[in-house]
This record gives structure tokens, sequence and C-alpha cells, in this order.
């Protein structure tokens, strides 16, 4: 697989201390504050597969475009699909790019 | 359920300036907006646990951030972040709004009035390999810089026919990154004839103009290289982008392409209340109808800012103060004589700056330089329906008859039926009718605007209908 280009940019950027979400079951560290779609990409470009296998990635990073949608749970809560640009990671976050087992 | 004086939809420039305005008249008001903080796209913040001291230091941010500054601060103002609205309904008197939460829960307010200023979206550009991960809007790249202090890429090409790439190259440079080219697809004497015949009038504002001249400057001195001519023929690479190839034969590696061919308004909920739309030129979608006072054709109903058209921040600021004097004299807590004094500075404002915006939108005009999708390329991102399907769709269309419009070529094909609501392929299938028809655009009908406007789970609906 691809790996990430990702930079966080670090000069003159305070951050909190990093927190580990879930991300297709392997833990990832991402800063409070920052999107899912960025701790998807942190990992790599692609965040599912089209019907015809190929991968995809994020392409408007502003609510309209829905390419970064992917599932989320908050906890226990039942998996939702969201549009990863405009939610906020928490601790404990868990992310899938394929639908999960329900 | 709450009622407001005034609901604003979209909390950028114009929505800000529309806050301040009814606020100062004593309305009570909420903002809603899809981002957790306030600024649109133009000045999207860093999250709030965040500090980045040098945020949009530039002086183009600098009458933006002292609005958000005043209006952000203000306990009066009820601000909905993180929130999509789904819908815009008559009710009573005003309006009901169904929102919806962007990590899920669904709640209603209600209105007297209401003004949409939603703002614009990048015009996503179907070439060959443009689904491809790391081919994504300049847009994405900018906000993701602005907002997240991330760059998508270690190797970034911009392509398109827009000036804000300058903007953009400068930022990805200021944030540490490499910007591998920026290719305009215009050649630079055609840029330069369309501008000098602007530019009497566009020197009214010369602000822009100088911090374009400053940003091109800059772009040497970091030696990053500016083409002109320069037009994307695809994007190639396996599981993501690695190189974009230009109509000279010449590629350039890369992995993150990111296209500028212009801004489409957001107007998904001024179509679905009824409010009359226009073909928006030069870059198309539709923008809102409306009269000198930003009122639109639904009584109750206001626009601003890129929803009537893109045109930039300065004049979204006007507008959005224009619509807030309207919306206080229309609810009577401004007199005609108060609103007739208040409106002639933002009025002048937004007239002195439309030399610059017609000069903005002629060198910008993507309309000569678009690349062309091959058959098997997707246009409908969601539904994964190529351009050649679509064409299909669009002859056999044309032997029933020409009256057609988009939403008769998403029934035979799917094109804009996906989660995305045809924010992204509609354009381009207007375009590719419009064509077949042999008529202009603005003839052929969009797709028909539905509830809701953002996708929405069906148990969060249940839930909230409960």
């Amino acid at each position: 697989m691809k790996e990430a280009g990702v930079k966080r940019v670090e000069q003159g950027v305070t951050r909190p201390a990093p927190v580990a979400v879930e991300l297709d079951g392997a833990p990832v560290m991402a800063h409070p504050g920052e999107t899912v779609a960025v701790a998807v990409l942190s990992t790599a470009p692609r965040f599912r597969d089209d019907r015809s296998g190929q991968a995809r990635g994020m392409f408007c990073n502003m609510g309209t475009c829905s390419e970064c949608t992917v599932w989320v749970a908050r906890g226990d809560a039942p998996w939702r699909r969201l549009r990863g640009c405009l939610v906020p990671v928490e601790p404990g976050l868990r992310i899938r790019t394929e639908r999960p087992e329900a | 359920m709450s009622t407001y004086d005034i609901a604003i939809v979209g909390g950028g420039p114009a929505g800000l300036a529309a806050a301040e305005r009814t606020l100062a008249a004593g309305l009570s008001i909420c903002v809603i907006d899809e981002q957790q903080r306030p600024g649109g796209q133009i000045l999207r913040q860093p999250p709030a646990t965040f500090s980045v001291p040098g945020w949009l230091g530039g002086a183009p941010y600098r009458k933006g951030r002292a609005l958000l500054d005043r209006v952000s601060g203000d306990a009066r103002l009820q601000w909905l972040g993180g929130r999509s609205v789904l819908g815009v309904m008559p009710d009573g008197e005003g309006f009901a709004l169904t929102l919806s939460g962007t990590a899920g829960g669904i709640e209603q307010v209600r209105a007297r009035r209401v003004l949409v200023a939603g703002g614009c979206y990048d015009m996503p550009v179907a070439l060959p390999g443009w689904t491809l991960p790391g081919v994504m809007s300049a847009g994405a790249v900018q906000t993701l810089i602005k907002a997240q202090q991330v760059l998508p890429g270690q190797r970034i090409v911009l392509f398109g026919t827009h000036p804000l790439m300058i903007v953009l190259a400068q930022q990805i440079v200021e944030a540490g990154g490499e910007v591998a080219a920026v290719c305009f697809a215009q050649p630079f004497a055609a840029m330069a004839r369309t501008a000098l015949a602007h530019l009497p009038r566009a020197l009214r504002t010369p602000g822009p103009l100088l911090a374009a001249a400053a940003g091109i400057m800059a772009l040497r001195r970091a030696g990053v290289p500016v083409r002109y001519g320069a037009q994307a023929l695809r994007c190639e690479g396996t599981d993501a982008v690695e190189r974009i190839v230009f109509s000279n034969g010449e590629s350039i590696a890369c992995d993150v392409a990111a296209m500028c061919y212009g801004f489409l308004p957001q107007a998904d909920l001024i179509r679905q209340i009824g409010a009359e739309v226009r073909w928006s030129d030069p870059a198309g979608g539709w923008e809102a109808v409306h009269d000198e006072a930003m009122r639109a054709t639904v009584l109750g109903l206001y626009v601003a800012g890129e929803t009537t058209g893109v045109a930039g921040s300065d004049a979204a600021m006007a507008e959005g103060a224009l619509a807030g004097l309207a919306i206080a004299q229309d609810a009577g807590a401004l007199s005609d004589g108060e609103a007739a004094a208040a409106i002639r500075k933002p009025r002048a404002e937004r007239q002195a700056m439309q030399g610059f915006i017609d000069l903005l939108r002629s060198v910008a005009d993507p309309r000569p330089w678009l690349p062309q999708p091959e058959p098997e390329t997707l246009l409908c991102r969601c539904e994964d329906i190529s351009a050649g399907t679509v064409d299909r769709a669009i002859a056999d269309a044309l032997e029933v008859g020409p009256s057609f419009g988009a939403s008769a070529i998403k029934l035979r094909c799917r094109a804009g039926m996906g989660l995305c609501q045809g924010r992204t392929c509609e354009h381009a299938l207007v375009r590719r009718i419009a064509s077949a028809r042999g008529c202009r655009e603005a003839e052929v009908t969009g797709f028909r605007p539905r509830f809701p406007a953002r996708a929405v789970s069906v148990a969060d609906l249940l839930e909230g209908a409960a």
C-alpha cells in the first residue's frame, strides 16, 4: 500500500498531546482537534476502494464531496457513516475504511 | 424548539457580517455551520485545542479576521457549529430548519427569516486519473494547511486556471512544503491581455492586485516554477497519484495534484426552498437571484456572499452587511431612514470591487481550458458512473426529445444519485447536455433539489421525527 506523505507543520504550531484512535483495527496517534480525515491521511492516502476495487482518497476537505466518508464509532455506540473531514478525533474513537461487521 | 428572528446558514465572511448588523439591531440570531468554529473556508480556523499565533497573518485576511474577532466574541450570537442544514421548510410566518450533527443526531430550529450564506466549493473537474488518491481540490490542500496545519503530500503540483494557485503555493511554501510547479493552463500573453483590459476599473481596489504581484515575486524567490500554457491532460499512478501529464507531453512527479479551475456556489438550500437561481458564469453552478438588498425571490429568504455568485470574501462581507441591514429593516428593527443611511457604505464598497471581480473572473475563466475525461473516466465519483455512460444516456434522451435536463440523465444512469447529491457531477452533466442539445448551460434544468441537502442516516431521521 502507498505510504502517507502527510507532514504536520511543526513550526509555529502547538498541539495537545496525541491520543490513540483505532483505524481498521490498528492504533493510530492523532492530536485532539484533528479530524478523522487527517487521522486516516496520516497513514495512507487511500480512504476506500470503489466498485471496481480502485483506491480512492479524499477530495474537497469541506464537507461537500463526501469522498472522505468512513465508518466511525464512539465507544460502544453503533457505527455511523460520517464525513471524516468534519469529525474531530477523540480518545478511543474507532474508524473503519470498510464496512464493519455488524 | 427555539425560534430566532433570523437563522444564518454559513459562518463565513458573509454570514458574520450579516450577524454583526442584525445583532446591532437587537435581533435574536443563530449561525449554523458545518465547521466547529466560525470563519468559513477563507478563515478556516485551527481547532480550539491548537495554538497557531501566526495564523493567516497576511494583509488580504486582515479585514475578515477583524470581523471574525468582533462577531465570534459576541455572547448574544448563538453559534450552532458542527451542524449541516438538511432542509429549510416554510413554517407559519417563518421557516423550520432541520439540522444534522456532523457526528450524528437531528435537531430543528425555527426562524422568522433565513439568510443563506453558504459559500462556494472548488469546481470538481473530471480528467483521466482524477479518482486516484492524492488528486484533490486546491481548497482541500488550503484548508488542510489553514485549519489542520497539515501538508497532505511531500511534492504538490497545482494545476488549473485560477490565480488562487499563487496564494496557495505561497501558503504551502510557508508551511514548509514543496510545490513542484504551479501550472496555469492559459498562456501568459492571454492572461496579461485579459487583465490589462480590466485594469483601469480593477484599480479602484488595488489591494488584491498588489497581493497577487507580491505573491508571484515571493514564489520566484522561493524557486517555485510557475508555468503558463500548461494544460493538464491526465493524472497517473497505481494506488495513488504519482505524476501529472500535460498536453505538451511533459509529466511532473508528485504525490498530490491539486486542481484549481474556479468555484461553484453552494446552492442546495436555496434551490430546495424554491428560490430562483441562474447559471453562474464563468465557472458554472447555480447562483441565487436577489434584489439590491440581497432579498431572494422567496419572502423571508435572503442571500449573501458566494451563494449569489463567486466574488471573494471582501464582496461577501459587503453583501452580508447589506443583507443584515435589509433583514433588520424588514423586521422593523431599523427605520427606513436608518437603513438607507447605513447601506450607503457597504453598497459603495461592493460597487467599487466590481472591477477587480470582473478582472478575476475573466482571467480565471476555465471554460476554454477544461481538461476532458476519457469515456472510462468517472464523472459521478459517488456512483462510479463514467463519462461514456453519461454520454450514452444523453444520446438516448436526445432521441426522445431535445428538452431534457440533468434529472432525466440521473434517472437513466444514476449519475448524481450518490452521497454528494450531485454537487460533484451536476455541473459536468449540465455542460455535456448543453453541448449535445446545442444550447447554453443556462437553458438546461439542473437536478431537482430535494431534502435532505446532506446525507443523513434513516435512523437519525426517524429519531428526529419521534
